[in-house]
């Protein structure tokens, strides 16, 4: 029972991450532009170049190109970044603990505002109340988040010098990346909270909770709220992945030094490799994640599992 | 029913989301608290420079960016050195030429020990130029040594180089760091781990952004922090979090920061070579009068005084005046639209059939808006440019390779006159060397070969200058400028001297006269 | 309604005359004035001249017609080529709708713009490639509807009719399910454009879009957080103008969501 459920959805997760891998690989190799003229410069003799191109393999054709990285994946080994020529994983694992600081102080923040933002706009449906809860989510999906945290510096930072302008270092820097982040985030979910808690709040067990002459507190709350969110935790599943490329850009704009700025360097420098190994990172933990929300949703909610 | 319930239900509610915010707050601060104080504050005591860009590789075998070799000129030391004419001048070892073709080198006696405590001596010299001229190793300086035939030790203290053709500017290549023999052996991990006989030693490289070295003499820590936007180093030093900057900070943040009177602005002319690069075989460019209608219509003086702050002094040539090869009195172009617009009338080029070429630049985003100034002003003498700019790695894959018509770039860290030969001669066409506009010119092949030839250092000068004067006439590349170097720190940091070529040698006499103000 | 429907159609309708009646106007987006640059706005030039002396407002109004035809050209392409597929895919059903079914997994597993950002930062800079880029990432959001959505209509008894009488599948897939299916596709479509807006000028910001000289916002917002200290002028409008926009194509997606009376949330991001 529990594998028949649990195991295809597995299977598939590793399925897609098998294409996102191809995908990701071949997208990469097929573009111009050749590393190894990047690497050696300009007074390199055509030997250099040939011995490297083969200590790197791009000698190689391409499809034994990707069976080496997926040996090299299968025991955890990411390649050599051609810019620093350091290994990749070290220099993912380097970034890693950044990204997830931001990414949790933004979930926090985002939950923190999102929640009482969504559930006051859904008990006090079309008053002042609901408007400027959903003016303020609308707001908040429409300011980019690359003029957000610009915008965030300049007061913030420049104008009243409470927070660092950027990197990571000392308490408050992490302020205003996860402000930036956080509040786009809240934006999605508190309209997401307020239209799935109006659904449950007109279905039938709400109203027998309610005729049972239960107090509007419990109602909302025990019976409204808390399955009003099961859906949400989805949908927070979900909204990782616009944290994750949120990230991308909020950590170039505040030279945070995690995966998202690493990746956006990396371009620049057309260190292949680690864009390669960065985007399957992202995507690897993009797919964990809802994997991992679906199973926890088919735990929590056994109608999900019977119907399948 | 539902709308009855509303007015007891406000009541609560307001009470019940208070507690839901300052639970959700403690939850929050409960779960960042640890991630918060494991950042603790720099310690005080630490001279902070802050660079644009992080060292990549403190391997000198291998390094080949600027920085790196900055930061590695603290942590190794070479056989020798330049003055400010940029004349080889003695660091670990005087030399003698015994022969065209063979150099002895003398190591000095106060020299310094490596900083695993082992003596530096001609074994350790012997090793890492083996090392570099090992094919196998595939070191980026073998080619600049190709004369090198071999060496040998003389005794504990003295080298000799044989060289496979004479080249009386010889010393002048020996400037790579020298390693201890023994690590090099061992195949010690140099590039992370840098063990070397300079004035700094290493301490840690805990990441990409932060590098930790210490002055031996007096235990001073020195960190080099990356902080890639320009913004951000301004702040940070405002903020005193960094104590210096060299370079890369936009002239309108200059001027602002030197208005702060915390801040204390040095300049020194510097000898980095902007220039605008042609394409001598493009059936457009490759005309003289083309070449010459571009350097009319280019206003270097109007850029020089608004977007570079005054910062650069114009060029004339690849190597500045105040090089021991450099030449006075060269050609200049002056802005002239009008003589531009002519010479372009006289190349047959006119509205309707005006001259359109395509333009590579680099993505660092100051070199974009000088490409764009340089687009603006060919505009108005009527040649239309198409910008393009690309990362670095694109960017110099096409210009090595010839693919261009027109880009423009530096020449960073010049210091022998043997540049013009890897620059104009014809047998210097990539891969071969940096001709990468296709010069052809007998003229200046001729000149080239005799000043490398001639071994009479009085000669070899008026033989370079002679072909600078012909360069400036054949006009092979648009010369821009020089920029200036610019130092800017704390009113308490006090020592630093501006290097000639921007390296970071001022850092060995550099104190702090008072506590820190900041953090 | 005037705050709904009037003042995002205004600002709409301003953006898309801007774009396509910008080259009409005496403008100079790319001049040059050296002795301007960093100036802040006077009463001439309200929004003062950026780094290297040229007016604002009048890159403003170019900035409109890069984004305004990004968006165009993506959401477009995107709509016909994803619901086209969608559609296709869920019509046909066993193995091609299995393998359909796969391919949009594994697209919808890069998060959001990621994969653009990827795309765009290997193929190099400029307009087209952002179109391309922003396109192969779009398209997936549209099948995944259409599909899902032919695979509730396709039932039905009209489409059975049509099938039992020998009418071709493509004229069943026009005639017969498309315009079912429409509705949702053009809700989503109007937050796409949304999405296409901030997605264009974010790959602008991060140096993978337009080529200098041309204008976008997401470009001046980035040429600006650089001078924010001397002159933070040069990032408060182009980042208004996108703000504005954004803002009124969200509030007119929703009002279009209710008109239509579209269930669900056609946003994704």
């Amino acid at each position: 029972m529990v594998t028949k459920f649990f195991l295809p959805r597995i299977l598939t997760a590793l399925g897609v991450i098998f294409g996102v891998v191809c995908v990701v690989f071949l997208l990469l190799h097929l573009v111009p532009g050749d590393p190894v003229e990047v690497m050696l410069g300009e007074s390199a003799q055509p030997a250099d170049r040939e011995a490297l191109r083969q200590a790197l393999g791009l000698d190689q054709p391409i499809h034994l190109q990707l069976l080496s990285y997926f040996k090299g994946l299968a025991q955890l080994d990411l390649g050599t970044s051609l810019y620093s020529r350091r290994p990749i994983s070290e220099i993912l694992l380097e970034r890693l603990p950044a990204t997830i600081e931001l990414g949790l102080a933004s979930l926090i923040l985002a939950l923190t505002l999102a929640i009482p933002l969504g559930v006051i706009a859904a008990i006090k449906k079309e008053t002042a109340w609901d408007f400027g809860a959903m003016g303020f989510a609308l707001f908040g999906v429409s300011i980019p988040n690359f003029w957000m945290g610009p915008m965030l510096i300049l007061v913030g930072a420049l104008w009243l010098g409470w927070f660092p302008v950027s990197g990571r270092e000392g308490m408050g820097s992490i302020v205003l990346p996860a402000i930036t982040l956080g509040t786009a985030m809240a934006a999605i979910l508190s309209r997401m909270i307020r239209s799935t808690l109006l659904e449950v709040l007109t279905e039938d067990f709400i109203r027998t909770a309610r005729s049972k002459g239960l107090t509007e507190w419990t109602v909302t709350f025990r019976h409204g709220l808390r399955n009003a969110l099961l859906p949400v935790i989805t949908l927070l599943g979900l909204q990782l992945g616009a944290l994750l490329s949120g990230a991308v850009i909020t950590e170039t704009v505040f030279s945070w030094p995690g995966i998202g700025s690493l990746v956006v360097e990396a371009i620049h420098r057309r260190d292949y490799p680690v864009v390669q190994a960065a985007v399957l990172l992202i995507s690897f933990s993009y797919v964990m994640v809802n994997l991992f929300t679906d199973l926890v949703y088919a735990w929590v909610d056994p109608r999900v599992r019977l119907s399948k | 029913m539902f709308h009855f319930s509303i007015i007891p239900l406000l009541h609560q509610v307001q009470i019940d989301f208070k507690i839901m915010i300052r639970f959700a707050m403690a939850l929050g601060a409960l779960l960042l608290f640890p991630l918060l104080i494991s950042c603790t504050d720099p310690p005080t005591n630490v001279i902070r420079f802050g660079l644009a860009t992080a060292p990549t590789n403190l391997d000198p075998r291998f390094a080949t960016d600027a920085t790196s070799d900055r930061v590695n000129r603290l942590l190794y030391e070479r056989l020798v050195d330049f003055n400010d004419a940029f004349e080889p001048i003695p660091a670990l070892a005087n030399w003698e030429q015994v022969s065209p073709t063979h150099f002895r080198f003398h190591l000095t006696p106060n020299r310094a020990t490596f900083h695993d405590g082992t003596p530096l001596t001609a074994q350790d010299v012997k090793a890492t130029y083996n090392f570099i001229l090992n094919a196998d190793n595939a070191s980026p300086h073998r080619s600049a040594l190709a004369m090198i035939d071999h060496l040998t030790i003389h005794d504990e203290l003295t080298i000799d180089f044989h060289l496979n053709r004479p080249d009386s500017l010889f010393p002048s290549f020996l400037t790579i760091g020298i390693l201890p023999a023994q690590l090099i052996q061992a195949q010690h991990p140099f590039h992370s781990k840098p063990v070397g006989s300079g004035t700094f030693s290493f301490v840690a490289w805990p990441d990409d952004t932060r590098l930790e070295l210490v002055r031996l003499a007096d235990k001073q820590t020195f960190e080099f922090i990356k902080v890639q936007e320009p913004t951000v180093r301004a702040l940070k030093l405002l903020a005193g979090e960094i104590d210096m900057l060299q370079n890369d900070v936009p002239p309108e943040l200059v001027t602002y920061l030197a208005k702060d009177p915390r801040l204390r602005i040095q300049r020194k002319p510097g000898t980095n070579f902007s220039y605008v690069g042609l394409s001598l075989e493009d059936e457009h460019t490759k005309q003289l009068l083309v070449r010459q209608a571009m350097a009319h219509a280019i206003d270097r003086e109007s850029i020089i005084q608004y977007v570079l702050g005054g910062a650069a002094r114009p060029a004339q040539s690849l190597l500045p005046p105040d090089h021991w090869a450099g030449a006075h009195n060269l050609k200049s172009y002056e802005h002239n639209p009008e003589k531009s617009r002519s010479l372009l009338a006289q190349a047959g080029y006119h509205a309707q059939a005006p001259l359109r070429l395509t333009y590579k630049t680099s993505s660092d985003p100051f070199r974009v808006r000088l490409a764009t100034i340089l687009q603006y002003q060919l505009a108005q003498v009527g040649i239309e440019v198409d910008l393009r700019s690309y990362d670095w790695g694109t960017f110099y894959g096409d210009i090595k390779a010839g693919r261009f018509q027109m880009y423009t770039l530096s020449w960073v860290g010049v210091k022998t006159p043997d540049i013009f030969q890897y620059v104009f001669h014809s047998h210097a066409i990539p891969p071969n060397g940096a001709n990468r506009g296709r010069f052809h010119s007998d003229q200046a092949d001729l000149l080239i070969d005799q000043a490398g030839t001639t071994q009479d250092l009085r000669e070899k000068k008026h033989l370079y200058q002679e072909l600078q004067a012909y360069i400036a006439e054949a006009l092979p590349y648009v010369p821009l400028w020089y920029e200036d170097h610019v130092f800017m720190a704390q009113q308490n940091i006090e020592g630093f001297t501006i290097a000639k070529d921007g390296n970071f040698d001022g850092l060995k006499n550099v104190h702090r006269t008072s506590p820190s103000m900041a953090l | 309604m005037m705050f709904r429907l009037g003042i995002p159609l205004g600002i709409i309708l301003l953006w898309a005359s801007l774009a396509v009646l910008g080259q009409f106007l005496p403008l100079s987006p790319n001049s040059i004035e050296l002795s301007k640059i960093l100036l802040p706005g006077n009463a001439q030039e309200w929004l003062g001249f950026d780094d290297l002396g040229r007016p604002i407002f009048d890159r403003l109004i170019v900035g409109a017609r890069t984004s305004f035809f990004v968006a165009f050209s993506v959401v477009t392409v995107s709509l016909i080529v994803g619901s086209l597929l969608g559609t296709i895919s869920a019509y046909v059903g066993g193995w091609t709708d299995l393998a359909f079914v796969r391919v949009i997994d594994i697209f919808l597993a890069f998060p959001g713009i990621l994969l653009a950002i990827a795309l765009a930062g290997v193929m190099g800079p400029g307009i087209d490639n952002v179109v391309i880029a922003l396109s192969i990432v779009g398209w997936v959001g549209y099948a995944r509807l259409a599909r899902a959505q032919v695979l509730s209509v396709k039932e039905r008894d009209h489409v059975h009719a049509a099938v039992a009488i020998g009418t071709r599948p493509i004229r069943i897939m026009m005639r017969h399910l498309l315009p079912l299916i429409s509705a949702p596709l053009i809700v989503e479509a109007s937050f796409g454009i949304a999405g296409v807006v901030i997605g264009e000028a974010g790959l602008s910001f991060l140096g993978l879009g337009v080529q200098a000289p041309e204008a976008s916002w997401g470009s001046m917002i980035r040429d600006g957080t650089r001078y924010m200290l001397v002159a933070p002028h040069m990032v408060i409008a182009p980042g208004l103008a996108l703000m504005f926009v954004v803002l009124a194509i969200n509030l007119l997606g929703d009002w279009l969501r209710d008109w239509l009376d579209v269930k669900g949330h056609g946003r994704r991001e």
